[in-house]
């Protein structure tokens, strides 16, 4: 049995070295029942580990609310947004953007 | 150079329930107060995470105006807590468990906290609701906190504090801490274990850097898990929904040749061991025989179902505890159709409370002048298994630690720094940043997390434990040194955060595996299929690790005993838990 892969597109912008932000494609295996989080836990642990999204002290349960984004165009928390097809995500911000995924503090 | 240096009398590491309970202590004192949360303020660590129940003496309860039960003394209360840790607990800080609990519980009526239900000896609201009454509280009296900053190392001179080095993670900047007192409270190091139930930001950085400092550390092998964990799907991994639903309403658990676990165990024990919060021990340790012996299903687990439970009851609870089969954000619907239809889905143990840490005495000092620990990271009130409230404990030593430090940091002076120790700590830091080519940071990690939970569950032996040990000596002699991070950039650099993280993770792990390899007996939360005894004639002493030239020495000394003499003899575990599990006084109230 092949097992069904996924493609993730990531918004990536790291204002101390880009001029522009850009998107990079993301090739997963995916799992039934896993979440946006689950696929940039992938990522950063096997495919590409300079992306960034607010997972340092995340809870990945849905109770800390630092992983907020936009899954295919719609807000949601990374980590309890279902994902089962082709993925786009993004900062709900673009012009608050630290860096990747991750914003800039509230003031 | 770092960036930048701040100035403060008592600086708190960690803003769990102990840190923010610690850092109100010490301002209430007067005393210029910083807290360092490694996260997002009051949304980081354990406590946000927790049910939350508060637990103390029936009769103090009713006292304060709820139902409580009059019956109930602070004897019984503190006769229970030692029995439920096997007799290993600190008997001083017990008793001062006990006797605080009421003074805190009225404090946080006062500041605003809402009482969801109680029983005769609990009552229960949310950790999430706790943390923002604390926040609220420490933000009135004037406390300072920084947000996503955490504390890599420790500064002394002279055996003496004189602030640490941190790192703010998200401009990838060095800050220099100068304090009279610190108060460690950074919580456990469930980081280094998957799955686990805690937070990504539990990684042990407290009790490690403490033990390098200077401060003894211990009964490390003594780790807590949570049993019926979520082992699936990805999404709720280590959502402890299932152990809540299980702990009030039953269930059944079955393994992968469809017979039911508990079957063969003593009925008294199943019944205790299932409806209350010894559940911990038991049924962890029976899930995992069935995992152990190779009885598991796809995701390393056992299966729970709603079995014999009634659905009426079940959904009754539910809509208590998970309003609209939501807990916190998670919408758990589909499981509630699972449940409906007794479909099963994979659980198991997860690492969720550490009972050893940072050696304290009763006013919360380290061996450290000017160091105080309180909370999880510290070694408290629970011996060798907990039953009792964290969250009380964290909330109780808090405020002592803090107020400790606080009076100290008043009548001291601030030590000066050490520049040269200061530069190195930094060049040290920095080295995976600036290695071009090596070990991947979160690679590693996720390959020890994996080894830890296979080596280091509930369930233990000799050949195991030294197998687990070469391992990490494996890793500290090579791939650690050579940790390198692919980004370059300081700016929220997750690899190098891990990379900083890991010699804690694994300093830590060893320290847990070469306690549990030194303890040959089996109690509490360590049970050693090769010593299958709980012996009480050698073992009633608590395991303490120093640290000497970098090399970890596992060691002990005599349990603290001030009312309650423990029992003799050797007795096979599950006996000894039965007997433990009937010891308890007969108030009403689960703990
Ligand atoms: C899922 C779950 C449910 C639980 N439910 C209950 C319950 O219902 N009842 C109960 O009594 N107990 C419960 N517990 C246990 C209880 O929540 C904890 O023991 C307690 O909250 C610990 O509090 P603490 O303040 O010591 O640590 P934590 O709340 O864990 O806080 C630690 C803090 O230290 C910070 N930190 C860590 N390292 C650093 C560093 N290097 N620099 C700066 N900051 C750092 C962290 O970011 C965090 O802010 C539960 C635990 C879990 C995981
Ligand atoms: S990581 Fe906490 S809500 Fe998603």
């Amino acid at each position: 049995m092949t097992e069904k892969r996924l493609k993730v597109k990531v918004f990536r912008y790291n204002p101390e070295v880009d001029k522009e932000p850009y998107y990079r494609d993301y090739e997963i295996p995916h799992e039934k029942g896993m979440s946006a989080m689950d696929a940039l836990d992938y990522i950063y642990q096997n495919l590409d580990s300079t992306i960034a999204y607010y997972d340092h002290a995340g809870c990945s349960l849905g109770i800390c609310a630092k992983c907020t984004g936009r899954i295919n165009g719609v807000a949601g928390l990374l980590c309890q947004t279902e994902i089962f097809d082709e993925t786009v995500l993004e900062p709900t911000n673009k012009e608050r953007v630290l860096k990747d995924l991750v914003m800039k503090r509230d003031q | 150079m770092a960036e930048k240096t701040i100035k403060t009398d008592v600086l708190v590491v960690g803003g769990g329930g102990a840190g923010f309970r610690a850092s109100i202590a010490a301002r209430e004192r007067g005393a210029k107060v910083l807290l360092l949360s490694k996260g997002p303020l009051a949304r980081c660590g354990a406590s946000p995470m927790a049910g939350a129940d508060f637990t103390l003496d029936g009769n103090s309860m009713n006292k304060l105006g709820r139902e409580g039960d009059t019956n109930d003394s602070m004897e019984r209360v503190f006769n229970d807590i030692v029995s439920q840790g096997w007799y290993l607990n600190n008997q001083r800080l017990v008793e001062q468990y006990v006797k605080t609990a009421p003074v805190l519980l009225k404090d946080m009526m006062d500041w605003g906290m809402e009482i969801k239900m109680s029983d005769q000896r609990m009552i229960f609201t949310s950790g999430t609701h706790i943390m923002d009454v604390l926040l609220k509280k420490a933000r009135s009296v004037g406390v300072d906190m920084l947000a996503d900053v955490a504390l890599l190392e420790l500064v002394t001179r002279d055996g003496k504090v004189t602030g640490g080095l941190g790192l703010d993670i998200r401009t990838g900047g060095f800050i220099h801490f100068t304090a009279k007192a610190v108060v460690m409270a950074t919580g456990g190091w469930h980081k280094g274990f998957w799955p686990n139930t805690g937070m990504r930001d539990l990684s042990g950085e407290g009790i490690a850097m403490s033990n390098r400092a200077g401060a003894d550390i211990g009964n490390m092998e003594f780790i807590t898990f949570c049993c019926n964990v979520f082992y699936e799907p990805p999404m709720w991994l280590g959502s402890i929904a299932p152990y809540m639903v299980s702990l009030i309403c039953g269930g059944r658990l079955t393994n992968s040749r469809g017979e039911d676990i508990l079957e063969g165990y003593d009925p008294y024990v199943v019944k205790t061991g299932t409806m209350t919060e010894w559940n911990k021990s038991f049924i962890s340790y029976a899930s995992m025989r069935e995992i152990r012996d190779g009885r598991r299903f796809k995701n390393g687990g056992v299966h729970y179902s709603r079995g014999d439970a009634s659905w009426d009851y079940m959904k009754m609870v539910a809509s208590f505890v998970f309003p609209d089969w939501r807990y916190k954000s998670i919408d758990l619907s589909p499981w509630a159709k699972m449940l409906e239809n007794d479909e099963p889905v994979e659980v198991g143990p997860a690492v969720e409370y550490f009972e050893g840490g940072i050696v304290v005495n009763e006013r919360f000092e380290t061996g450290i002048t000017g160091l105080f620990a309180a909370g999880e990271c510290a070694l408290g009130a629970f011996g060798a298994n907990r039953v009792f409230s964290a969250i009380t404990e964290m909330l109780v030593h808090g405020k002592d630690a803090g107020e400790n430090a606080g009076e100290y940091a008043i009548d001291s002076k601030a030590g000066e720094a050490d520049g040269g120790l200061l530069a190195s700590l930094m060049e040290k830091a920095e080295q995976p940043l600036l290695k071009k080519k090596g070990e991947s940071p979160p690679c590693l990690r996720r390959h020890i997390q994996e080894m830890a939970h296979k080596h280091l569950g509930p369930i233990r032996n000799e050949a195991e434990l030294k197998e687990f040990i070469g391992f990490l000596e494996d890793v500290k002699n090579s791939q650690l040194k050579d940790l390198a991070t692919a980004g370059k950039s300081r700016t929220y650099n997750k690899e190098w955060l891990d990379a900083l993280e890991l010699p804690n993770i694994v300093h830590l792990l060893e320290a847990a595996a070469r306690s549990a390899l030194a303890r040959k007996e089996s109690r509490g939360v360590h049970f050693r299929e090769d010593y299958p005894d709980t012996d009480n004639d050698s073992w009633l002493v608590e395991s303490i690790v120093k640290l000497k030239d970098d090399t970890i020495e596992v060691g002990n000394r005599p349990a603290t005993v001030t009312k309650m003499t423990p029992p003799k003899g050797k007795i096979p575990y599950l006996d000894m838990m039965k007997k433990m599990m009937k010891e308890h006084s007969d108030t009403g109230g689960k703990h």
